[in-house]
């Protein structure tokens, strides 16, 4: 079992606590995503499982074996860097080896490999060229390379596309999930980029402030969110939030009162805050709905669909539509429709998730 | 009728090309000159703060060479530059019939060479040396022990020096007593003037001279460090892996550097500590020009040495930059 497991793990730099007793655990060739706004302290456990970083408090097993005082040689885990870290003046081909010649491997072994790899990776036209010769993706690709010839237990990816251009992000995005499903390896990877952790992950770890906010697949966390940070920082554009409260059947928001599944009336009177995905609105009532009246500021289209920007008393929030191939007829909307079983309910103090049941 | 290989202006199609192209010329460096005047009007504080260098420049490095004719002049003081007479290139002759002089040449170069292989690595070693050091109130007061010496003028330095190596008193030589031997002379020893001489410039500039080599190893790149400790590399390794091919660039500016002043052996440093006993392996180009020129009168003989040592050192730097930026794509211009 080449799983990774983090049990209270703390990090911190004198009085100065960054990484607030993490439990966390990876199974075996999952692919976990910890994602979370900057100094959040998503790099900073990343970078203890690699034993780049001291572990101030809390256990590290990797593959079974406590790891907190292992160097990070004797972890078996290869990290691919932010910045590729490819060094400049060794070619594609020395770059990918030099893990393998640090470890003494057998010359014709360290060729083979490397094949083997650059094959995989398209890579072998590239052999000969030093990291200032290749395009982004290309020293994206030689960096995955080079993790991939050790072979290790497990990969570590530090936000390793966020150089990229949005076109090669998407590109390398599809390699790297291809990658995992052919290789099966246990990734724990970096990023502050929501999408990437959605489209990549087998379950995302959302992190804020040194601690975890929420653990579960992708669609878990989407559908489910814990509270109202995992609510707006997953989805795009993010849930909408509004403050609100409780009725016998909905919720009161401003002037509007919207309906809501659930035992809402038990708790009537009580103040949350009201959640709706900016693509669970409709323009006009389908099924158990309530219309939310919205006063119109901009029109943003993309293509099939278009963003909504548009107030609601003093809330900000942004609806998608369909455009349908014309975006005129979103000129004159004045509310949108919201299914009484897409609302979601927060408390309106600690932010978490109200859950009243059917 | 007009001919098929004129234009209408009648120019045959060559010189009409030419014509077109020497206009395009002009009106490309007529452009240059408004786009220059246009800088100038709008960044002229910049170039108000620029003219002292400029003015410094032309006097002590251009003006000065106007009195480089003298090379080729029976140059007299009454007379001045300008009415001394030409005698073409009598001075190079006798300079090169010169045995002193031929000494001189080979001691510079001797002296040069050796200063490139101990002088220039050292600073160097130093550098990677004080990057391994983690305690930081130890590598501070090691870097400030090491600098220091580059702060005290070369007659200190010299003091020191003889001081340290004086048969009576210094200290090599109560330490040589107490081995039980006899006592050594120094610097009156030929044999010994060039280790002692390489060694002092050492002591003296390794350390200053490290200060360029660790900006360039604090501009490397973290992660390749943290990369190869991921991929099991231990400290030495990243020493030679990472540490030394990165700053090779740095390495070979400074090599090129380096090599365009071999023929300026540190004229202070020799005079202090040579005298008559050793001027067999101490006396270089520039003493040798301060005693014919300065001590004897002979201006015009002195200005043909120092011009040769001038085109020599440009040669040499003009090679070593080529010869860079041919293998390792690095040069100075």
């Amino acid at each position: 079992m080449s799983g990774v497991n983090l049990e209270g793990i703390v990090k911190a730099y004198g009085a100065l606590q960054v990484v607030h007793g993490i439990d966390l655990t990876v199974a075996e060739k999952e692919f976990v995503v910890l994602v979370g706004p900057s100094g959040c302290g998503k790099s900073t456990t990343l970078r203890m499982i690699a034993g780049l970083e001291e572990i101030t408090a809390g256990d590290l097993t990797i593959d079974g074996r406590r790891m907190n005082r292992i160097a990070p040689k004797d972890r078996d885990v290869a990290m691919v860097f932010q910045n590729y870290a490819l060094y400049p003046h060794l070619n594609v081909a020395d770059n990918m080896a030099f893990g393998l010649r640090i470890r003494r491997m057998p010359k014709a072994e360290i060729k083979t490999t490397i094949d083997d790899v650059a094959e995989i990776l398209g890579l072998t036209p590239y052999l000969d060229r030093r990291p200032a010769d290749l395009s982004g993706g290309q020293r994206q690709r030689v960096a995955m390379g080079r993790a991939i010839v050790r072979h290790p237990k497990v990969f570590l990816f530090d936000e390793p596309l966020s150089n990229l251009d949005a076109k090669l992000r998407t590109q390398m995005r599809a390699e790297i999930k291809r990658l995992h499903n052919r290789l099966g390896v246990t990734s724990v990877y970096v990023t502050h980029d929501q999408v990437e952790a959605m489209t990549l992950a087998d379950r995302i770890v959302v992190m804020n402030d040194g601690r975890i906010e929420q653990i579960g697949t992708p669609m878990e966390l989407f559908n489910d969110p814990a509270n109202t940070f995992v609510a707006g920082f997953l989805g795009s554009p993010p849930m909408n939030q509004m403050k609100g409260t409780l009725t016998a059947s909905g919720a009161k928001i401003g002037d509007a009162e919207i309906k809501i599944d659930g035992r809402v009336g038990d708790h009537a009177g009580r103040d949350v805050i009201v959640g709706i995905r900016p693509e669970h609105v409709t323009l006009s009532a389908e099924g158990p709905s309530s219309a939310l009246p919205i006063s119109l500021d901009l029109v943003e289209p993309l293509g099939s669909e278009a963003l909504l920007h548009a107030t609601h008393g003093d809330d900000s929030l942004v609806f998608k539509a369909a455009t349908n191939g014309d975006i005129d007829h979103l000129s004159g909307v004045d509310a949108v429709h919201v299914p009484s079983h897409l609302v979601k309910l927060f408390d309106a103090e600690t932010g978490h998730a109200l859950n009243f049941g059917v | 009728m007009v001919d098929e290989n004129t234009n209408t202006a009648g120019q045959p199609p060559e010189k009409a090309a030419i014509a077109v192209h020497e206009a395009a010329r002009h009106h490309i460096d007529d452009g240059r000159l408004i786009r220059l005047f246009d800088h100038f009007k709008r960044e002229w504080q910049i170039y108000v703060m620029l003219l002292p260098t400029i003015i410094w420049f032309l006097v002590f490095l251009y003006k000065p060479m106007y009195g480089l004719q003298i090379a080729f002049k029976d140059y007299s003081i009454f007379r001045g530059v300008a009415n001394s007479p030409w005698v073409g290139i009598e001075h190079f002759h006798t300079l090169f019939a010169n045995d002193q002089f031929i000494r001189a040449v080979k001691n510079t170069v001797t002296i040069s060479f050796y200063n490139l292989l101990f002088g220039f690595p050292a600073p160097i070693i130093l550098a990677l040396m004080f990057n391994e050091i983690l305690h930081a109130t130890y590598k501070r007061t090691a870097q400030t022990i090491v600098y220091l010496p580059h702060f005290i003028s070369s007659v200190i330095i010299a003091g020191i020096v003889i001081t340290a190596f004086s048969p009576t008193a210094g200290i090599i030589n109560t330490f040589i007593g107490w081995l039980g031997f006899e006592p050594v002379y120094f610097l009156t020893q030929p044999q010994w003037f060039r280790p002692i001489f390489v060694g002092t410039g050492i002591w003296q500039e390794a350390g200053f001279g490290s200060i360029v080599f660790l900006a360039a190893i604090a501009g490397v790149n973290p992660s390749l460090y943290e990369s190869a400790v991921v991929d099991g590399a231990n400290r030495w390794q990243m020493m030679w892996k990472i540490t030394i091919p990165s700053i090779l660039p740095t390495i070979l500016i400074m090599l090129i550097i380096r090599i365009g002043n071999v023929m300026e052996v540190s004229f202070e440093l020799v005079i202090l500590l040579y005298q008559p006993a050793t001027y067999e392996t101490a006396d270089v180009v520039n003493t040798w020009i301060y005693r014919q020129g300065l001590q004897s009168g002979q201006y015009d003989l002195a200005a043909a040495a120092g011009l040769f040592n001038a085109v020599v050192a440009f040669v040499l730097v003009m090679t070593a930059n080529t010869l860079s930026r041919r293998f390792s794509r690095t040069s100075l211009w």
